[in-house]
């Protein structure tokens, strides 16, 4: 049977990824509740466009990549202007490690645009070069420099200038 | 502020992911499926407001609009498709790749073909005047797809052909277009396959028969009904022996109306969607589903479920049957006032005709 078949992959592959999606999510929304909706719309997507999928060179970077624009295409609804606090952190409990600098910084991750936050994810938690973030934002690698950039540079300005520690040793 | 603090930052995010998820596999699955569903069965709910358009126009009107470029020769494709005959068939498919379903809509048939039935290519053929060659040639639009060229392929019987990424666009006949989806990740995977993916596209582009008639069976038969029901949007499954089965369709009459914004691709009111195949052993109609209310009651002596519940602020009535006579159905009707209800509908119009092929219909209405 066509769908019995179908559906035994689809369950098998998506077990043995749940984890890295989710924690992708986890790390575009800085929010484990908005990440699980995020997960659920992508595994919904990703049924039925199941053929594809199971067919392409690498599910993995096309589950990612559904999972991306599924990100920024629900920051951009109504719905998510109107619900979505600009900035706020992540409501999961710190890390001990935490410190007000890394507060900061998770802050000034979480004010940028949703494309701006997902190239920088792309590049610095999934580890992938210009070309391959490009392909999965949909976008050139030109743009994905530009993005990549305006988005450091959004982050510093939040962040303000590094305290300067020499002066303050100063008596 | 360091790309390594930022490495830190996104790992330290990801280290703290809650052990509780509220992600629901079942429900992606099921909702999957209904999408599946509805885009198979509604995809075409412009096509419909399109065929009544044309047939509008088609009062004293000549020639279709010729498109940009050099128009094919021979004869036109039709304006509208048979609601209940497939327009086209496979005539050639690579070796262990056979049909595994299809649908046919007024202006757009499509069918999908894959190994062990697992579909992976998909065949759509539209009917004259639904797709454009852009006038720079950068693209075939028709509805619901825009497909920009990549290239010019070799010719298909005759017509121009173009690879888009990743399938294969040509012109069938004077105004009509079909594609080829081919199951590659893009077109660079195609031209540069071991398989030879290109080929094998061209080769069931070229194979693919046109106006031909394939027997449709329906494992259910409507009678009663005022003359003006008619039945649209047929969603077929190859069984085995060759026998193509009717498992999924419309019943439309005048007062049917198009949403588009109704659900993920739009639904119809007033237009019963039919679903009834053989029955899968464990089949159910998940009778204790929390999004509706439910009453599980005989009629015509077979144990159904009738649920409602609304969607997009549209009620919707759904009556369910999963095991009647092996056979399970399923039959949903949205909006407040339709012109039959599900129960009716069922109790007094429909009778269900087992599980052997031999006693299915091919006029299931009458």
């Amino acid at each position: 049977m066509v769908s019995r078949r179908r559906d035994a992959e689809y369950t098998e592959y998506v077990a043995a990824r749940l984890p890295s999606l989710r924690r992708l999510a986890g790390v575009l929304c800085g929010d484990w509740g908005r990440a699980d909706d995020l997960v659920q719309a992508t595994l919904t997507t990703l049924y039925v466009h199941w053929g594809r999928v199971r067919t392409a060179t690498h599910p993995d970077a096309y589950a990612r990549a559904v999972l991306v624009r599924e990100f920024t295409r629900e920051r951009r609804s109504v719905w998510a202007r109107r619900v979505s606090l600009s900035g706020q952190v992540s409501d999961c409990p710190a890390a001990a490690a935490d410190h007000d600098a890394v507060l900061d910084l998770r802050a000034a991750v979480a004010g940028l645009p949703p494309r701006q936050r997902a190239t920088l994810v792309l590049r610095y938690y999934c580890d992938l070069n210009v070309d391959q973030a490009a392909q999965i934002l949909g976008c050139s690698p030109g743009t994905v420099k530009s993005q990549t950039a305006r988005a450091l540079e959004a982050v510093r300005r939040a962040l303000g200038p590094a305290p300067d520690l020499s002066r303050e040793a100063r008596p | 502020m360091s790309e390594s603090q930022l490495r830190a930052l996104f790992a330290q995010i990801a280290a703290g992911e809650p052990a509780g998820s509220r992600i629901d596999t079942q429900r992606a699955h099921r909702r999957g499926r209904a999408r599946l569903r509805w885009r198979r069965a509604c995809v075409a709910g412009g096509s419909l407001l399109a065929a009544a358009a044309v047939a509008a126009l088609a009062v004293g009107v000549g020639p279709a609009r010729p498109g940009p470029g050099p128009a094919a020769a021979g004869p036109a494709a039709p304006r509208q498709f048979s609601p209940l005959v497939p327009y086209a068939s496979f005539g050639w498919l690579p070796a262990g790749v056979s049909l595994v379903s299809g649908g046919i809509r007024p202006t757009s048939s499509y069918m999908d073909a894959g190994p062990q039935g697992d579909p992976q290519w998909t065949l759509a053929v539209y009917a004259r005047g639904q797709c454009h060659l852009t006038s720079s040639a950068s693209g075939v639009n028709c509805p619901g797809a825009k497909l920009p060229i990549s290239q010019r392929a070799p010719d298909v019987a005759g017509h121009r052909a173009f690879w888009y990424s990743p399938g294969l666009v040509w012109q069938y006949a004077r105004g009509g277009w079909a594609r080829l989806s081919i199951p590659a990740p893009n077109l660079s995977a195609v031209l540069h396959s071991k398989q030879g993916l290109a080929g094998q596209a061209l080769k069931i582009a070229r194979g693919v028969r046109y106006g031909v008639t394939t027997r449709l069976v329906f494992a259910a038969r409507f009678s009663g009904l005022p003359s003006q029901w008619q039945i649209h949007n047929i969603s077929y499954y190859e069984r085995d022996g060759g026998l193509v089965r009717a498992d999924q369709y419309m019943l439309t009459t005048g007062s049917s109306r198009f949403h588009p914004h109704v659900g993920d691709t739009g639904v119809w009111t007033d237009a019963p969607y039919i679903i009834v195949h053989p029955a899968p052993r464990k089949g159910t109609c998940s009778p204790h589903d929390p999004s509706s209310q439910n009453t599980s009651e005989i009629i015509n002596g077979y144990r159904v479920v009738l649920k409602r519940t609304h969607i997009g602020g549209l009620p919707v009535q759904e009556l369910c049957g999963a095991h009647a006579d092996g056979l399970w159905f399923d039959i949903q009707v949205f909006g407040a006032h339709p012109s039959i209800d599900v129960t009716s509908l069922f109790r007094d119009h429909m009778r269900l005709l087992g599980t052997n092929p031999a006693n299915w219909t091919s006029h299931p209405i009458g």
